[in-house]
């Protein structure tokens, strides 16, 4: 039985120019053998004597005379009206060059219609494909590009190894893009922490322990490769790990952005819907307008004003934040999810009122179905998906917006330790702080995005088509 | 005009009906705040002050659910408002006075039947110029005001008098589609006006010149449905009105207003609570709370606007090359976009400030290079919708070049989402502004900026907590005013998005 598998996706793959390098990039260890193979049986000459009888008999045959008068019937009628006259050799000339390059178009046509094409590399390589042995005994050395064909082979596979090499850039993108403006930065972190008194020579030791005297491309490479090994050396001041550090205190930071995100989720939707479902209502405009005012409030304001009201005069939270005591995440918790309810709730009313106008939502009352049916079982689940995605991109802002709420409560979170550090500039806590928080969240966007893609049937079905 | 026999549509499709409810709302809201705040719980008395103030609100209130009922009332029975029940607008008109801008704006629209874009102008230009008098106006409990004070309230008052002549005049002489001749040279002054920051003066200057030269009779109707449409949602005209309000101030506070008083130092004045010498207190260096939140206006005003408008344009440039060339211009623009995309604004902001060094300048371009890609974006996503529509196409075959293409055709038709955008991220450059500046990033501390304020306010939190809650309260309805604004720019502008 011949392995067909490899074959049809290696020719489907192959198709495009680029890919078909990155086929062979990956595969180099095999193709470097079979690229010289194929050099040495190329030149084969069935094709060649093959290709020259059919143009010949092309030549001979009733078609070619017809394409001939056509064109010159074609090239008479411009010249008239272009008002242009031709000389009679300048106009057989022009006939024959198109009548030509149709006669060897038509050619290698109709010899593929019979099944023999020009040989080329990749339809040599093709057929090596179909042989099991080969690919048994290339399948380690090829390994990069056997993974390719494999995920190149499936839709779902193919988007979703697109989706993750995509992260990847984009982190190795911020990744380079903060620690470039960290590296432009005029200040000085040597003279900060050693005081105006430190001679030159402390300066460049301190330097020296810290590598900040190498060049750009050693120092991003190095700043890189910590960050991919979570290895970033230790903090200028107080010279504590700097990996360690962002670990110890990225959970306190998950964890209330993470219960906002729930909290946001509860009340949101089931605001939005009704917000939605009676429009124009006062319950409505009383909605909109109070998701309006969570929209303006800057958050340490309303950390401010809530500590005020609720922990000094009526005390019933604790103003900061203590591990021990869950009553003190509270506050935090409606502080960093205020405005992300605000805008969900936003979105899920217009997402949801642009669905209950859909002719889906008509044809589902007219079957006769009540009117609570018609709103959960079909607008509810069409409102739900744009609104999914967008809690994804407001949850990065959400993160971002941690470090003013970590400020207001005390809470010694991924975001304070960013603010702290930045005086200095301690550069490797400011570097992992920020890119470590990028990457949560590009994960987050990517497996929705992921999820989004799979679950809902438009996407699945457009996937497959193609 | 069309004829509506239903008594009940006809309530529905009144503009002052509609009004009266949402202005009793508010009168209301307001009234329940004085009542509360007129009885000191925790010394056992009233205050007087606010006891006044409740009268009045009450009272309005009261006029308000009247004239309400009365609208009810003519429609049902001669299907339009009588001339009675309009007069009851003329009470309402005075509790400007009493800072009441809804039931004032509410009064005005009763007094008149003649509608046009006119005369709300005129109408907000005057509540403005009176806002502006009565806050300036609070400076002479100071120990001295400024050599300019008596020559910027005098003027200030004249040109309130001008206003109300305006608004008589438009009553009487402007209809929807024409203005008279001689309106020309008033347009002319009102747009002078703008020195003084009143872009309502402008706007209604702009409008009259263009209906009285009666040039161009299709741009007149264009510009006269647009604020037709943006003026019928009762939110988006206070938005308009409080951050237009708002400018208006930060312009006139260099005339009325002493610098001094809101950043030297005052040691005999040591946080002072309210009173008429201090309005809002004084902070822990003595300095008047009142003109550091006015002058702290100005700088939010200027961040806010140039962090908006910097990136609107770098990335609206970039989005239309890339969503007009498409392949692999626009795949590189946009993969390198995404990496910006990937850093929550604010944090971009940190490091960008870490990095320079926190001051204004810096604070803008911080808040600038993290919102291009969201501009971009927007852009590249309307450029490419129309880039296939006939007009492009015909361009294309007539030889325009490319550049005129993009700059000439598509980017002034796909400009209205971007206006929407721009408008509704002003207000969250606001509250980045002040954030930062809360945190010690943003401007120098030294500078009244309402987040500034609230930093020093959050130290005495526990004993003045007037200082950390009245610039708070600046910031949010100076956003909240942005979001309004720019719901009704996206409702008016953008029909696709409702």
């Amino acid at each position: 039985m011949k392995n067909m598998f490899f074959r049809r996706h290696f020719e489907k793959t192959a198709a495009k120019k680029g890919s078909f390098l990155t086929l062979l990039l990956l595969g180099f260890p095999i193709h470097l053998f079979t690229l010289l193979f194929y050099l040495l049986k190329r030149n084969d000459p069935t094709y060649k004597q093959k290709y020259a009888q059919k143009v010949n008999d092309l030549r001979s045959s009733a078609d070619f005379t017809r394409w001939t008068q056509d064109f010159r019937k074609q090239e008479q009628a411009k010249a008239q009206f272009f008002n242009q006259s031709v000389k009679e050799i300048e106009l057989e000339a022009k006939v024959s060059e198109l009548a030509n390059e149709k006669l060897h178009k038509e050619a290698a046509m109709q010899l593929a219609a019979e099944g023999i094409s020009q040989p080329s590399y990749k339809r040599f390589f093709a057929g090596l494909l179909e042989n099991k042995t080969f690919v048994a005994l290339t399948f380690i050395p090829g390994i990069f590009m056997y993974v390719m064909l494999a995920i190149y082979s499936n839709p779902f596979s193919y988007f979703i190894a697109a989706r993750i090499l995509q992260s990847v850039f984009v982190i190795a993108g911020v990744a380079m893009l903060v620690f470039t403006i960290l590296y432009l930065s005029p200040f000085d972190p040597a003279r900060n922490i050693l005081g105006v008194g430190a001679t030159q020579e402390q300066v460049d030791n301190f330097n020296r322990i810290y590598g900040l005297d190498q060049s750009y491309l050693q120092q991003l490479w190095n700043s890189l490769s910590g960050l991919f090994t979570f290895d970033l050396g230790t903090s200028f001041a107080g010279k504590e790990d700097v990996a360690q550090s962002i670990i110890n205190k990225f959970p306190v930071t998950l964890e209330i952005a993470f219960v906002s995100l729930l909290m946001a989720i509860i009340i949101a939707i089931p605001i939005g819907i009704i917000s939605a479902v009676r429009p124009n209502s006062f319950i409505d405009y009383t909605f909109m307008i109070i998701a309006l005012i969570g929209l303006s409030i800057p958050s340490f304001w309303q950390g401010l004003i809530m500590i005020l009201t609720f922990s000094i005069d009526l005390k019933w939270f604790p103003a900061t934040y203590n591990p021990s005591n869950w009553l003190s995440l509270v506050m935090p918790i409606i502080v960093l999810g205020t405005s992300l309810t605000a805008s969900i709730a936003r979105m899920t009313r217009s997402s949801m009122l642009e669905v209950i106008h859909e002719d889906y939502i008509t044809t589902a009352k007219a079957k006769g179905l009540s009117g609570r049916k018609v709103i959960s079982k079909h607008a509810i689940r069409n409102a739900m998906i744009p609104i999914i995605t967008v809690i994804g991109l407001l949850f990065g802002g959400m993160l971002g917006g941690a470090s003013v709420t970590e400020k207001v409560f005390n809470i010694s979170g991924i975001g304070s330790y960013i603010v702290d550090k930045q005086f200095i500039p301690d550069i490797p806590a400011i570097l992992g702080g920020v890119v470590y928080i990028a990457v949560t969240i590009s994960l987050v966007n990517m497996i929705i995005d992921i999820l989004y893609n799979f679950f809902d049937p438009r996407i699945r079905s457009k996937m497959k088509k193609s | 005009m069309k004829f509506i026999s239903d008594a009940k549509l006809l309530l529905k499709v009144t503009q002052e009906y509609k009004t009266a409810q949402f202005t009793l709302a508010f009168s209301a809201i307001l009234t329940l705040l004085f009542l509360f705040y007129s009885y000191d719980f925790q010394a056992g008395h009233s205050r007087p002050v606010v006891l006044i103030f409740f009268g009045i609100y009450a009272v309005t209130t009261g006029l308000i659910v009247l004239s309400s009922w009365r609208i009810k009332k003519d429609l049902a029975s001669s299907r339009e408002i009588k001339r009675p029940t309009r007069l009851l607008g003329l009470p309402l008109v005075f509790t400007i006075l009493a800072g009441n801008i809804f039931a004032a704006s509410y009064g005005f629209m009763l007094l008149s039947k003649n509608k046009t874009a006119e005369y709300t102008f005129a109408v907000y230009a005057l509540l403005t110029q009176v806002f502006i008098l009565l806050i300036s106006a609070l400076n002479i409990y100071k120990p001295y005001v400024v050599d300019s004070f008596l020559l910027a309230m005098g003027a200030f008052i004249g040109l309130s008098i001008f206003y109300i002549a305006m608004i008589f005049l438009i009553a009487k002489y402007v209809t929807p589609a024409a203005a008279p001749k001689w309106m020309l040279p008033v347009g002319i002054i009102l747009l002078a006006a703008v020195v003084t920051g009143n872009i309502f003066s402008f706007l209604l200057g702009y409008s009259l010149i263009q209906k009285a030269r009666n040039k161009d009779a299709s741009a007149v109707e264009k510009w006269q449905k647009m604020w037709q449409k943006i003026l019928r949602n009762t939110m988006a005209v206070f938005g308009l009105f409080f951050i237009i309000f708002m400018f208006s101030l930060s312009v006139a506070s260099s005339w009325t207003f002493d610098y001094d008083f809101a950043t030297e130092n005052n040691y005999s004045a040591l946080l002072q609570t309210p009173s008429l010498e201090h309005p809002l207190g004084t902070d822990d260096y003595g300095r008047d709370l009142f003109s550091r939140i006015v002058f702290g206006a100005q700088i939010s005003l200027i961040v806010g606007f140039f962090s908006t408008i910097i990136p609107a344009v770098i990335g609206g440039a970039l989005g239309a090359i890339s969503g007009y060339y498409g392949k692999a211009t626009d795949n590189i623009i946009m993969r390198l976009l995404d990496v910006l995309y990937a850093i929550p604004g604010i944090l971009l902001a940190i490091a960008i400030i870490a990095a320079f060094g926190a001051n204004t300048t810096n604070l803008i371009i911080a808040l600038s290079i993290g919102a291009i890609p969201t501009y971009a974006r927007t852009m590249r996503a309307n450029v490419m919708q129309i880039s296939n529509y006939e007009f492009v196409e015909s361009a294309k075959a007539l030889g325009a070049s490319d550049r005129a293409i993009i700059f000439k055709h598509i980017v002034p038709n796909s400009l209205a989402p971007m206006i929407v955008k721009a408008t509704l991220t002003i207000g969250g450059a606001v509250i980045s502004t002040s954030s930062l500046s809360f945190l010690g990033l943003g401007v120098e501390p030294h500078i009244p900026e309402w987040g500034n304020i609230l930093k020093v306010g959050s130290a005495y939190l526990e004993t003045h907590s007037y200082v950390a809650i009245f610039p708070g309260l600046c910031i949010m309805l100076l956003v909240l005013s942005f979001n309004f604004l720019g719901d009704g720019l996206r409702d008016a502008l953008d029909p696709k998005a409702n």
